[in-house]
């Protein structure tokens, strides 16, 4: 453990690249390095981080973290192992990173609307998460703003409506969807630009469902935001949730009793089966295939169903809090999940053997929708959908937490990135997690659910890996109530992908491939 | 070539049901009644998300598996609010969702009935009273029935809409 941790130090030293720099690093809580640099460092730093291939997981701002400074700008870098926040105190206005890590650009934006930070230099100044009904100078995470109804433009110009890259030339044409689609979906607009068939180009526009839960958080005492961090996504409940605790129990350096993390662990696995079958069957349903579908939606009422039995809630929530559980699962019911797990292995694989054995299946599904791997890194893809594309990213594997470090998940990429690759890279590891549940119900200690928790001021950073990949949660508690709470779900990111994916297919292929990406809107929009 | 006459004889190529669950079944039987007679035994119904946080979503969708698969009792979920008789409204109702969730109502013809399912949508829940949302669905339009829940499971929404039918019934 100490030879691990020295190499750490030491990556994370060659990572700032100057021994100056790197005399200033301070360790946090989580195993996260804090550099706090000045205005004329930061530039050269950023293009350093850019060259050692370096990502930008996460972009958030926050005030009065550094005394007399108003804002401060974190900026969480990640490679391999080694997660650096480089803290940038700035006034009100700052240089973009954007052209160096295009995944910049979003963050940099949700920054303007939320504390009013202009960037120079920015490849895209429009507004993000506040539609043009908000008024204009209202940055609503702003300290000095409360959190209460505010007056909103009664109407909008068509000069302050929200202006789409237009693509214009022969034949070329738009089509407009959302933001209310035709099935039961949540809430976003997309902008085609076809010539035929063809999609030329698409734009997105999100945030319809922006709830304002980082305000909402705020000032809240730490135990009473589990319920807002179940709120983010619902069938993210349990990463979120962990996320979340994981955080404050390292701010607090509260050690979980055994028995706890082995639960944790489970719940956590059987929120990604719950996501992956709905997932595959969403994708059957899109291809009109119902006889493959429906064997994954048996398979999924029956895990809901399974998790109602352990925990009294279909979506697993109200089980995590700070410091252990609300509540233990019973050894019968533990069996009986045993049993399950077992049937379903059974059951999962015959499913699987019908849809693979489909040949109109495999023709839709491939090659469909690419997602090239160079598009990974500059737009943090992560989690399934990275793993299709090549990407060995997991952060299971990569920064383990809970139980992942002894029941190490397998890492099995493929290289297509097409929609039959996300579909083939979901379905082993939902058999894998099957495997980790089993490996899992079998070790399982008696014991104590819950540490009493003990809260304290600091700050920390967890990542979790949720069905859809890397969950970015910072907590910081101050007078012992939640100063500031950042979430990124890896949608956030991974919509940015869709973009580059339905370029060239047809519109009727748009709704398999989003549904292959498996990306949510609440967990976006927040 | 094919012998019609085995074609007859042969067992036909059927399952038994995979699932079968009684609780739904008799639900599923009442409403169905209900329909019959008060909505001429079909039942449009129209989902509008105006920031819920996906779970409810999920349960929705979840009412066309093979376990409800509620299209066999009369219920069908429909693209168009213009083919809609009932709006199911879930989520809070955010500032960004205003315009579209009140043009969507407006589409519906008359008469119509809001069902407001999920917590958020009954009340705006934990949102209420802050920046970002007006409310709860009855910021927008009169709602005519509440499922509460966090979020309401599938036999719950089934429930509240056999209560909604109910109702209708009476006030015909």
């Amino acid at each position: 453990m100490a030879a691990e941790m020295q190499m750490d130090t030491e990556s994370v030293q060659d990572l700032v690249g100057s021994k100056d720099l790197a005399e200033r690093l301070v360790p946090g809580c989580n195993g996260e390095y804090y550099l706090t640099v000045g205005e004329p460092e930061f530039g050269p730093l950023a293009t350093g981080l850019a060259s050692r291939k370096c990502v930008l997981i996460g972009l958030f701002c926050t005030e009065e973290f550094t005394r007399d400074v108003r804002f401060s700008l974190l900026y969480v870098f990640e490679k391999k192992n080694v997660v650096l926040i480089v803290v940038r105190n700035t006034g009100p206005a700052a240089t973009s990173v954007a052209r160096l890590f295009p995944s910049a650009s979003w963050f940099e934006r949700e920054c303007r609307d939320g504390f009013g930070i202009e960037f120079e230099g920015a490849f895209d100044e429009r507004r993000l998460f506040l539609h043009e009904t908000y008024p204009e100078g209202f940055h609503p995470l702003r300290k000095d703003v409360r959190n209460v109804p505010v007056v909103m433009r009664p109407s909008v110009n068509v000069t302050d409506e929200y202006p789409f890259r237009s693509v214009t030339g022969n034949g070329v044409y738009q089509v407009a969807v959302g933001p209310v689609h035709a099935g039961i979906i949540e809430p976003g607009h997309f902008r085609f630009s076809v010539i035929g068939e063809k999609i030329f180009n698409l734009e997105i526009r999100m945030f319809y469902k922006h709830r304002g839960i980082e305000k909402l958080a705020e000032g809240k005492a730490p135990q009473d935001v589990v319920g807002i961090a179940e709120a983010v996504s619902g069938d993210e409940s349990v990463a979120n949730a962990a996320a979340y605790c994981h955080a404050v129990e390292a701010i607090a350096q509260t050690a979980v009793p055994e028995r706890v993390l082995y639960i944790r662990t489970i719940l956590m696995e059987l929120e990604r089966m719950g996501s992956h079958l709905g997932d595959q069957a969403g994708m059957l349903v899109d291809i009109g295939f119902p006889l493959g579908a429906s064997q994954f939606l048996v398979l999924r009422e029956d895990v809901f169903r399974m998790n109602a039995v352990l925990t009294g809630s279909r979506f697993l929530r109200g089980m995590i809090e700070p410091g252990g559980l609300s509540r233990d699962i019973r050894k019968r019911q533990l069996d009986e999940l045993g049993q399950f797990i077992r049937e379903l292995k059974q059951r999962y694989r015959i499913g699987l053997k019908i849809v693979l054995s489909t040949s109109s299946v495999l023709d839709r599904f491939s090659p469909t929708g690419i997602i090239r791997k160079s598009l990974l890194r500059p737009l943090n893809i992560t989690g399934p959908i990275a793993r299709a594309s090549g990407g060995r990213v997991d952060v299971r594997i990569n920064h383990p937490y809970c139980l992942y470090d002894r029941y190490v998940p397998a890492m099995k990429p493929l290289n297509d990135g097409d929609v039959l690759s996300r579909f083939t890279v979901k379905a082993s590891e939902f058999l894998d997690s099957l495997d980790l549940i089993e490996r899992l119900l079998a070790d399982i200690p008696e014991g104590e659910i819950k540490t009493p928790p003990e809260i304290r001021d600091g700050y920390a950073l967890s990542l979790v890996e949720s069905a859809r990949g890397e969950t970015l949660c910072w907590v910081w508690i101050r007078n012992g109530t939640v100063e500031r709470y950042k979430v990124r779900t890896a949608s956030f990111c991974n919509w940015q992908a869709i973009e580059h994916a339905v370029q060239g297919e047809i519109i009727p292929d748009f709704p398999l491939i989003n549904k292959s990406l498996n990306l949510s809107y609440a967990g976006t929009d927040l | 070539m094919v012998n019609s006459l085995s074609c007859l004889l042969k067992n036909k190529v059927t399952e038994d049901d995979i699932v079968r669950d009684e609780e739904i079944e008799q639900l599923g039987r009442e409403i169905q009644r209900e329909i019959d007679v008060v909505f001429g035994r079909s039942l449009a119904i129209r989902e509008l998300d105006t920031g819920s946080d996906n779970a409810t979503e999920i349960e929705i969708n979840n009412l066309s598996n093979p376990y409800y698969d509620v299209e066999r009792f009369g219920i069908t979920f429909v693209a168009s609010p213009r083919h809609a008789d009932v709006l199911i409204v879930t989520g809070a109702v955010t500032q960004n969702m205003a315009l579209a969730a009140r043009k969507t109502y407006d589409a519906m013809p008359s008469p119509k009935f809001v069902v407001a399912v999920g917590d958020d949508a009954c009340t705006g829940g934990i949102f209420k009273g802050t920046y970002a949302v007006l409310g709860g669905a009855d910021a927008l339009f009169p709602v005519d029935l509440k499922i509460p829940g966090n979020p309401p499971a599938p036999k719950e929404i089934l429930a509240g809409l056999l209560a909604l039918m109910r109702g209708a019934g009476k006030t015909r």
